[in-house]
């Protein structure tokens, strides 16, 4: 660019004001500001099967110690900075506020670094980043760390939910609230016309990404060894082992491999095994500050927090949640579809990602690089805090910047946030 | 309006409008040919007449010019901003060249800023992310502040000779004072967010509507002239903005909000402790009041617009008040290649 023009484009920067067009929007999220609220290390554990993974004997607060330790000793930051720590879990009894500050101690936080535990379904992980930015920003703490965890191994099951009373029942979509997951994604596959097929065909790919992103090493630096003990179910032996690996990732899956299994829910219905989630155990883990905070102590910084947004559906449309939420956090930052060059979007069904993506227009290629919960889990309050990782460092490894992070929830809600990679 | 005076910087478009602090009747305009793009500037001295607006000379430079400076020490010195990145100080009892020109920003230098005090010394920011101290007998400059962003304005407290400030595209508000010891932190000693959310003090705000705007580039600030710890910012999100540095955190005082595009350039008065001059790339310069002396103590309320003047017809970038004489006198430079002189009393009320 010649001098001129330098100074030209500065001087039309000065006339594009707070009423921007697009272009300028995603310039404006490059530009680093000394208070923006940077991520300066996030990683996860590896994610292991419900039941019969690696972690099936890992208490959730253990898979939480491990990513705390990690976290620390990856970002070489002063346990005694971090004031608060924000925990998303969905099934542990009492929200798990008790055992996650013992679990931030073990770790190696002292007593002065505040915990808490929340609980907003699905996007608990995320929730408790975005909580932990917001605090950074309003000033109530400086260093923060957001984080989520589930061991769906011992905490899955019926009792998660609490009886409905009869005035909840009494509600037409207040009793929406507890039909179980697989009844109302497979309702809304037939509401919306999504065919097998395509579902099959997405959670395929989901498959083979992920597969190649494990093989070539994709995943190696999101991911933080965690060393457990582990009975093995034939001889019921206890041993230690060291899981760096994601086990629900298969090879060899093809659409028309998945076309085979039964449906899980109703038997003329198009949801299975193959085309969800799976229950995994799992923790991660995300370091919050603001930039000026991070360059004064030296921390590398891998990305910035933007904006979140949260909206809320009908309970038995809970799968279109990305869809309501990701426009609204792209009209608080003033981006579109285009301006963003990575989605993840978890793959809760590949029913409601594939409607939701196919809704807002998404190009495929930019949703779920590295494959998502459908190849390697869903631990429910963990996915919101993995997703960052996942994001930042796709985004870092292929030179790219803008990301989005979204995930329909439980009783009709949608989150979604926007990061920036540096 | 009448009683206004006009001239002609024809073939040069206006950046900036200084007042000698010495002479009631010399102005200096600094000015460059399209638009300050490409091209030469030119350093207007001009001599108000009983025939109107004289130029008494002009300087003409190879490349832009977008700020200037009067030397408080020396009535004839003058230092400009240049584009190429150099620093100029022009002797107006020497023709055509100027006396020292120091060439250390890597680019376009955007704000010269004399030391009130000392007098001694005078200070350059640059889109380079730094700000200078020079002092005109040397010739190297004496420090360097880096900002790390693109730096639109730089002053000097009039209150101390060795606190200054600037203002910078990545929103923020820098308070330096020299005399912290040299450290890592560069003498920075404040760092405040322009675009905050508001006041804290007051009843009404409490718990009120505490609002947060996105950053934006800030083009232009100055120090309050009665009141040593008040600031007023402006810049591409049209709200001129006044902070009390006593309290970094507490973010704006005021807000001023009624400009159509960015504010390019704000002047407190020297007459009047609570009324400001801004100039706009909508054309418009207005006149306002941050409420402080028409308020009670710690209620914020009483900001407001006094008056507008629609004269230029192309971006308004220079205003400066006349410190001689009647309290409402001041200029104003536009890319209208023109220079007007008028008073603010004639317009209050207006817009």
């Amino acid at each position: 660019m010649s001098a001129a023009q330098q100074r030209l484009t500065q001087v039309s920067g000065h006339l594009g004001g707070s009423s921007s067009s697009s272009g300028n929007a995603r310039a404006k999220l490059l530009e680093k500001h000394p208070d923006d609220i940077v991520v300066t290390a996030c990683l996860r554990t590896a994610f292991t099967k419900g039941g019969k993974g690696g972690f099936k004997d890992t208490a959730a607060a253990d898979l939480l110690v491990g990513a705390f330790k990690s976290l620390i000793e990856r970002s070489k930051i002063d346990p005694a900075l971090v004031e608060d720590i924000a925990v998303g879990s969905v099934l542990a009894p009492g929200g798990g506020a008790t055992e996650f500050r013992a679990a931030a101690l073990v770790a190696g936080f002292p007593v002065s670094a505040a915990v808490k535990s929340l609980n907003r379904q699905c996007s608990s992980g995320l929730q408790a980043c975005v909580d932990i930015a917001n605090a950074i920003s309003s000033g109530m703490i400086e260093i923060g760390v957001g984080a989520g965890v589930e061991s769906m191994s011992s905490q899955y099951g019926p009792g998660a939910v609490t009886e409905f009373s009869e005035l909840l029942e009494a509600h037409p979509e207040s009793k929406n609230c507890k039909v179980p997951m697989g009844v109302l994604s497979e309702k809304m596959a037939k509401d919306r016309n999504i065919p097998r097929s395509i579902q099959d065909a997405f959670a395929a790919s989901s498959y083979q990404k992920a597969l190649k992103a494990q093989q070539t090493g994709l995943f190696d630096e999101e991911i933080a060894p965690l060393t457990v003990k582990y009975e093995d179910p034939k001889t019921e032996q206890w041993s230690e082992i060291t899981v760096s690996k994601d086990d629900g990732i298969r090879p060899g899956i093809t659409a028309e491999s998945l076309g085979k299994i039964k449906p899980a829910f109703a038997k003329d219905g198009s949801i299975h095994a193959g085309n969800a989630s799976q229950i995994s155990d799992g923790a991660a883990a995300v370091l919050l500050m603001k930039r000026s905070k991070a360059e004064q102590l030296g921390q590398t910084i891998l990305g910035k927090y933007v904006a979140a947004s949260v909206a809320g559906v009908a309970p038995l449309l809970m799968g279109i949640g990305p869809w309501a939420a990701i426009p609204k956090v792209f009209e608080k930052t003033g981006i579109n579809k285009d301006d963003v060059d990575i989605f993840e979007i978890n793959e809760a069904f590949a029913s409601q990602c594939c409607w939701c993506a196919n809704e807002l227009g998404i190009d495929p290629k930019k949703i779920n690089p590295k494959g998502g919960a459908i190849a390697f889990g869903h631990p429910l309050g963990c996915t919101g805090a993995r997703q960052v990782s996942t994001l930042l460092y796709e985004l870092r490894r292929t030179g790219q910047k803008v990301g989005v992070t979204s995930m329909c929830i439980g009783t009709g809600m949608g989150m979604a946030a926007v990061w920036v990679a540096e | 309006m009448n009683g206004m005076l006009e001239f002609r910087t024809q073939g040069y478009n206006g950046y900036a409008v200084k007042y000698s602090p010495f002479f009631d009747s010399r102005i200096a305009v600094a000015a460059s040919a399209n638009y300050g793009l490409v091209g030469n500037g030119r350093l207007y001295i001009l001599g108000l007449t009983a025939n109107g607006i004289q130029a008494e000379k002009w300087y003409d430079t190879q490349d832009s010019l977008y700020d200037t400076a009067w030397s408080e020490a020396h009535e004839n010195q003058i230092a400009v901003a240049c584009g190429d990145g150099s620093v100029k100080l022009f002797d107006v009892s020497v023709p055509e060249f100027p006396v020292m020109s120091w060439q250390e920003h890597n680019r376009e230098v955007y704000a010269v800023s004399w030391n009130l005090v000392t007098k001694d010394t005078f200070a350059s920011s640059s889109w380079d992310g730094t700000i200078k101290v020079w002092s005109p007998n040397r010739p190297a400059s004496i420090l360097t502040l880096p900002t790390h962003s693109c730096t639109y304005s730089t002053a000097f407290s009039p209150h101390s000779p060795s606190v200054l400030s600037s203002v910078t595209s990545d929103s923020h508000l820098r308070i330096f004072d020299l005399r912290t010891p040299a450290s890592a932190s560069n003498h920075l000693v404040h760092l405040i967010p322009i675009h905050g959310p508001g006041s804290t003090g007051g009843i009404s705000s409490v718990g009120g509507n505490r609002q947060n705007f996105p950053p934006a580039e800030v083009l232009t600030h100055d120090w309050n002239k009665y009141r040593d710890t008040v600031i007023a910012t402006g810049g591409v999100d049209t709200i001129a903005r006044t902070f009390d540095i006593r309290n970094p955190r507490g973010g704006p005082t005021t807000l001023l909000e009624g400009h159509q595009y960015a504010i390019r350039k704000l002047a407190w008065s020297p007459h009047l402790s609570d009324v400001l001059l801004t100039a706009s790339y909508d054309m418009s310069c207005r006149v306002w009041t941050d409420g402080s002396t028409t308020a009670h103590p710690g209620i914020i309320g009483g900001a407001k617009q006094l008056g507008q003047m629609n004269r230029h017809t192309e971006f308004a970038t220079g205003v400066d008040w006349c410190l001689f004489g009647a309290e409402g006198w001041c200029a104003s430079t536009a890319w209208d290649e023109r220079l007007l002189v008028w008073d603010v009393r004639a317009i209050m009320g207006q817009g």
